[in-house]
C-alpha cells in the first residue's frame, strides 16, 4: 500500500497531464471529423487556462464555475472568429488558425493582467483525479452518442465531400461552426483543469509548438475513432518520461517514432482491426 | 559524442557513490536538455564539483553526500514530475533547483507542501520565496544589484537620459526590465524610448535605429549574454556609441567573447566574478577548469556555493534516520548559515511576503560592480 | 531615421524571401507543407560552419558545400519519407506531420552533437566591410544577402518560365497525373525539386548565420513561422509572390517596430496573415491552387 501511495504521489501529475491532453486531443479530433484542419485549439486551451486562473485568483469563484467559464470563454471567441474563418479550406484554414493562435499568445504576453511572460502563479490546486476522469468520460460518452446521431452522419458527409453534403440538404456552415465551437469548449475546459493542477501557467505553453504537438497526438493515435486520439495523447505524454535514460538524445528518438508511425501505420497506432488480427481474432465487420 | 561519455561517467560515479552506507541523499533538479540547458549544465557541474570536494574530505560528520540528479528540461510539468520523484521515490533530504524561475513557481509548492526544502540557485524572479517557508535561494535578486549598477554608471558617464531594451517574452529578462524601470524612476533618469525583442530574434536593427534617433547617453539592456552581445555588435555597426548597462544576464564570458570591443565600457553588477581574488573563489575557478576543461560562470559558482551552504547546515544537524524529522531539522538549520564562498560572503535574509505570511529565505549579498574593458570584466574602482 | 529603417526592412525582407523560396517551391511542385525546411536551414548553417572550422574552406566554397549537404538532405527526406506517402496517396496532413518528425529529429541531433549554445563563424570569415552614407550604415554582408536573394529568385523565375524543365514543373504543379500522362518524368522532377529546395534552404541558413552570426539548433523555428506567413501571403507555390510577400513582411515588421511599438512586431506578421486570409482566402498575390489529384 505504501508503494502505491508513493507511486501516486510521484506520478499523479503525469497521469493528470495524460487526461488533460486526451481531452484536448478529442477536441481536435472533433474538428477533423468534420473535415476541418484547425490549429487554434492550443490557443483555446490557453484562453480557458487564463480565464479560469484569473477568475480563481482575482474573483475567487468556486472551481465548478471557473471550469464552466473556461469552456464558455473560448467558445465565444471561436464563434466570433469561426464565422469568417471557416470559409477557408484545407491548408489555408490551418494557417489562418495558426496565425490566430500566435496573435492570442502575443496578446497574453503583452497584457498586464496575465502577468506577461512571467505568467500567473499561485493558482489553487483544485483539480482532482476524479474531475478529469468524469469530464473525460462525459466527453467520450457525448461524442460517441453524437457520432451515431444525425449530426455525426452530417459531419462524415461533409468530410467526405462538402459539395455533395450541401446538395443533400446539410447546412455545411452551421455544422462546421458547431464542431469548431464545441472543440473550443473541450480545449478550454482542458486548459482550466491543467491550470488548476500545476500552480502556474505562462504564455509559452500555448504557442505554435503546442498546437502542432496536439495535432501530432491525434494523427499518431489514429483519427478513425475516439480511442485513437486518447491513446496518442497518452503515449506521446509518457514517451519523454519513458525515454529519460536516453538523456539529450531522446528528442531524436521522439522524432523518429513519429516518422515511423506516419510511414508504417497510416491509420495511427490504434487500429482495432490490426490489433484484433494481432491476437488471432481475425477481421470483423463494423 | 563527448556528452554521452560524460553521462556514462556520471552514471558510473553515481553507482559507486551509492554503495556507501551512510549517504545523505540530495536531489538536484536542473534543465539538462532543451533551451535552458545552457544554465542547467554549469549549475550541475558546480554541484558535482562541490560534492566531490566535500566527499574527498570525508563528507559531513562522516556521511557522504549523494547527489540524485534529474533533468527537468526547463518545463514546468517536468519540474513538478521530477520534484515528486525526488521527494516521494528517492526520498531525498532536500532538493536543489529547478533552473528557471517559472519552473520554481510550478514545482516549489510541491516541495513546500511536503515540508521539504527547495533551494534555487538561479531563480531571480520576484515572489519566488513567497511560495512558502521551505523555499530558499542563494541567487541574488536583481532589485539588490541594479540600483547600485545604475548609480555607479550614471556617476561615471554623467548620464542624463537613457534608452531601454529588453526581451519581453522571457520571465528572466522581463523581470530584470521591471526592476530597471523602477530604478530609473527612483533615480529620476528620463528614458528616450523603450524597445523590446523576443526569444530567437537575431535582427535588432529596427529597434536600435529608433534608439539611435533619441541620442541617449547609455543603453540599459535586460538580455541574456549572447543576445546582448549581438545587440552590441549591431548597435556599433549602426554608429551608436553610447555605453551599455546590463543586468544579471550579462554575467557570462560569452558577452565579451562575442562582442569583442563592441562591449567596451559596459557596466554590470554581479554576485560573482572570475577575477575575485578571494581564496575560496580562486580554488573554485581552478578546480572547475581542471575538472571540466571549461571556464566556470556565475551559475556554476552559485551551484557550488549552494552545496557548501547546505553542507554547513548539515554539520549542525544530528540526522535521526526519520526522514520527516531530518528534513525539518535541515530546514531549521539553514537560515543560520553564513559562509565565505566563491561568490563572497553569504548569509540568508527572511523574505517578506505580500500577505504577511512567513515566506522563504533570499540571499543577502553585496554585488560587485564591473566595467568591461579590452574584452575583460574589470572590478570598477572609480579610477578605471 | 527613415532611410536607415528602409534599408533594415530591405535586408530583413530579403532574408524572409530567401528562406521562403525553397519552402514555396516544395509546396508548388510537391504539394507538401514541408515543416522540416527550418531544420534543413539550420543544417546548412552548421555544415558551412563545420567546413570553415575543420577544412578551412573559403567562404564561397563552404557555402556551396553546405548547399550540397542540405540539398542531399532534402533529397533524402523526399526519397525516404515523402515518396512512400505519395505512393499510398496520403492526405496532405500526413506528409506535414512526417516533416514535423524530421524537424524534431534534426534539431535534437544538432543539439546532441553541437550542444545548445550559440555557435559562430570564426573571426575573419565574415566580410567586415562597412559603408556609410550620411547617417545610413550598411554592411557588405547585408548587400550580399540582398543581391544573392534577388539573383537566386531571378534565376529560378526565368528557369521556370523559359526552360523545358520549368514548363514540366509548372505542368506538375497543375496536376501531377496529367503531367505523367504527357510523358514527363514526374518522380525525377520531384527529386530534383526536393534537392533544389533543400539547397536553397541551406544557402539561406548560411547567409543568415553569417549576417546575424548566431547558429543554434533551434534557429530554424522562428524563421519557419515567418516563412509560413510569407508563402501564404504570396500565394502558395508562387515564386514571384514569395519575393513580394517576403519584402512586404519585412517592411511591415520594421515599420511597425519603428513607428508603433516593438512589442507588436510578431503580432503584426500574424495578425496581417489572419486578416488577409479572411479577405483573400488564397493569399495576397495567389490564385487558389486546388490540386486536381
Amino acid at each position: 500500500m505504501e508503494w502505491l501511495a508513493n507511486f501516486w504521489a510521484t506520478y499523479s501529475t503525469l497521469i493528470y497531464s495524460i487526461g488533460v491532453y486526451a481531452l484536448v486531443a478529442l477536441s481536435i479530433w472533433l474538428t477533423l471529423a468534420c473535415g476541418l484542419l484547425s490549429l487554434a485549439n492550443a490557443a483555446f486551451m490557453g484562453i480557458g487556462a487564463y480565464v479560469s486562473a484569473l477568475l480563481s485568483l482575482q474573483a475567487g469563484w468556486p472551481f465548478w464555475a471557473v471550469l464552466v467559464a473556461a469552456g464558455l470563454a473560448p467558445a465565444g471567441v471561436a464563434l466570433i472568429i469561426g464565422i469568417p474563418t471557416l470559409r477557408l479550406s484545407g491548408v489555408y484554414l490551418a494557417m489562418a488558425t495558426l496565425a490566430f493562435g500566435e496573435v492570442v499568445r502575443i496578446i497574453i504576453l503583452n497584457l498586464e493582467i496575465t502577468g506577461g511572460p512571467e505568467g500567473l502563479n499561485g493558482i489553487p490546486q483544485s483539480t482532482r483525479g476524479w474531475h478529469i476522469v468524469a469530464i473525460l468520460g462525459l466527453a467520450v460518452y457525448g461524442l460517441a452518442r453524437m457520432r451515431r446521431s444525425r449530426t455525426g452522419r452530417a459531419f462524415e458527409a461533409i468530410r467526405e465531400d462538402e459539395v455533395a453534403a450541401s446538395l443533400m440538404g446539410i447546412d455545411v456552415k452551421r455544422h462546421k461552426l458547431f464542431a469548431f465551437v464545441l472543440g473550443a469548449v473541450l480545449a478550454g475546459v482542458a486548459g482550466g483543469l491543467n491550470a488548476h493542477a500545476t500552480f502556474f501557467i505562462s504564455p509559452r505553453e500555448y504557442g505554435f509548438e503546442n498546437a502542432v504537438d496536439i495535432l501530432t497526438m491525434v494523427v499518431f493515435g489514429g483519427i478513425g475513432g475516439l480511442v485513437g486520439p486518447m491513446v496518442g495523447a497518452g503515449i506521446l505524454t509518457l514517451l519523454p518520461e519513458l525515454l529519460r535514460f536516453l538523456h539529450e538524445f531522446r528528442g531524436i528518438f521522439n522524432g523518429l517514432v513519429l516518422i515511423l508511425v506516419v510511414l508504417f501505420l497510416p491509420k495511427g497506432i490504434w487500429e482495432p482491426r490490426r490489433i484484433r488480427a494481432l491476437f488471432g481474432l481475425g477481421p470483423k465487420e463494423g | 559524442m563527448s556528452s554521452l561519455t560524460k553521462t556514462l561517467i556520471l552514471a558510473a560515479t553515481l553507482v559507486t557513490v551509492s554503495v556507501q552506507a551512510a549517504d545523505i541523499k540530495v536531489g538536484v533538479a536542473e534543465a539538462l536538455s532543451g533551451g535552458a540547458a545552457q544554465y542547467g549544465v554549469p549549475i550541475r557541474n558546480g554541484f558535482q564539483l562541490a560534492a566531490d570536494e566535500i566527499n574527498a574530505k570525508g563528507g559531513i560528520n562522516g556521511n557522504k553526500i549523494q547527489l540524485v540528479i534529474e533533468d527537468e528540461q526547463g518545463k514546468k510539468e517536468e519540474a513538478i514530475n521530477v520534484f515528486k520523484k525526488l521527494i516521494f521515490q528517492d526520498k531525498v533530504l532536500m532538493i536543489f533547483g529547478p533552473t528557471l524561475s517559472n519552473s520554481m513557481f510550478a514545482a516549489g509548492p510541491v516541495a513546500n507542501a511536503s515540508k521539504t526544502v527547495a533551494f534555487g540557485t538561479s531563480n531571480t524572479a520576484n515572489g519566488i520565496t513567497d511560495i512558502g517557508p521551505y523555499i530558499f535561494r542563494n541567487s541574488v535578486m536583481e532589485s539588490d544589484v541594479l540600483p547600485i549598477t545604475v548609480a555607479t554608471a550614471v556617476k561615471h558617464y554623467h548620464i542624463k537620459k537613457v534608452a531601454v531594451m529588453y526581451g519581453n517574452d522571457d520571465a528572466f529578462t522581463k523581470s530584470g526590465y521591471d526592476v530597471f524601470k523602477k530604478v530609473l524612476a527612483d533615480q529620476n533618469i528620463p528614458v528616450t524610448t523603450t524597445e523590446t525583442y523576443v526569444k530567437g530574434d537575431v535582427d535588432f536593427k529596427a529597434q536600435l535605429t529608433k534608439i539611435k534617433a533619441g541620442n541617449p547617453d547609455a543603453i540599459i539592456c535586460s538580455a541574456l549574454a549572447e543576445e546582448a552581445a549581438n545587440i552590441m555588435l549591431q548597435a556599433r555597426s549602426l554608429g551608436i556609441k553610447a555605453p551599455f548597462i546590463g543586468g544579471n544576464g550579462f554575467n557570462s564570458p560569452k558577452l565579451f567573447e562575442i562582442s569583442k570591443q563592441a562591449g567596451d565600457g559596459t557596466f554590470v553588477g554581479s554576485p560573482w566574478s572570475n577575477d575575485n581574488p578571494s581564496s575560496a573563489n580562486v580554488n573554485f575557478v581552478n578546480a572547475y577548469k581542471k575538472k571540466y576543461n571549461a571556464e566556470p560562470n556565475q551559475f556554476a559558482a552559485q551551484g557550488y556555493d549552494a552545496l557548501y551552504i547546505a553542507a554547513a547546515a548539515l554539520k549542525t544537524v544530528k540526522l535521526s534516520g526519520n526522514l520527516e524529522a531530518d528534513r525539518q531539522a535541515l530546514r531549521d538549520a539553514l537560515p543560520k548559515v553564513t559562509i565565505n564562498g566563491a561568490t563572497g560572503a553569504f548569509k540568508f535574509r527572511p523574505a517578506v511576503t505580500k500577505d504577511g505570511k512567513p515566506g522563504g529565505f533570499d540571499a543577502d549579498q553585496k554585488p560587485f560592480i564591473y566595467i568591461l574593458q579590452n574584452s575583460k570584466f574589470n572590478l570598477f574602482t572609480g579610477k578605471n | 531615421m527613415l532611410p536607415q529603417q528602409l534599408l533594415n526592412a530591405l535586408t530583413l525582407g530579403s532574408v524572409y524571401a530567401l528562406f521562403a523560396l525553397g519552402f514555396t517551391l516544395m509546396f508548388g511542385v510537391l504539394g507538401v507543407i514541408n515543416l522540416s525546411h527550418g531544420a534543413v536551414f539550420m543544417v546548412g548553417s552548421y555544415a558551412a560552419l563545420f567546413f570553415v572550422n575543420h577544412f578551412h574552406l573559403p567562404l564561397w566554397l563552404a557555402l556551396l558545400s553546405a548547399m550540397a549537404i542540405s540539398g542531399c538532405l532534402g533529397l533524402l527526406i523526399d526519397v525516404l519519407i515523402l515518396k512512400p506517402l505519395r505512393a499510398r496517396n496520403a492526405p496532405h496532413l500526413i506528409p506535414m506531420i512526417a516533416t514535423i518528425g524530421v524537424a524534431i529529429t534534426l534539431s535534437s541531433a544538432a543539439q546532441g552533437i553541437f550542444g545548445a549554445e550559440i555557435m559562430r563563424f570564426p573571426e575573419g570569415t565574415i566580410p567586415t566591410g562597412e559603408f556609410t552614407f550620411g547617417d545610413v550604415h550598411v554592411r557588405a554582408i547585408e548587400i550580399g544577402i540582398v543581391a544573392i536573394s534577388l539573383a537566386v529568385m531571378a534565376i529560378l523565375f526565368t528557369a521556370l518560365r523559359r526552360t523545358q524543365v520549368g514548363r514540366a514543373l509548372r505542368a506538375i504543379a497543375e496536376s501531377p497525373k496529367s503531367a505523367a500522362l504527357l510523358g514527363i518524368n514526374v518522380e525525377g522532377l520531384f527529386r530534383a525539386t526536393a534537392f533544389i529546395a533543400g539547397a536553397l534552404g541551406g544557402a539561406a541558413g548560411v547567409l543568415i548565420g553569417l549576417d546575424f552570426n548566431a547558429i543554434t539548433p533551434l534557429m530554424g523555428q522562428p524563421i519557419l513561422h515567418k516563412g509560413i506567413a510569407v508563402i501564404i501571403l504570396g500565394g502558395m507555390g508562387d515564386i514571384r509572390g514569395s519575393l513580394i510577400a517576403g519584402l512586404f513582411l519585412g517592411f511591415a515588421e520594421v515599420m511597425s517596430k519603428a513607428y508603433l511599438s516593438s512589442q507588436m512586431g510578431d503580432a503584426v506578421a500574424f495578425g496581417m496573415l489572419f486578416l488577409i486570409l479572411l479577405v483573400r482566402p488564397s493569399g495576397l498575390f495567389g490564385r487558389v491552387l486546388e490540386r486536381k489529384a
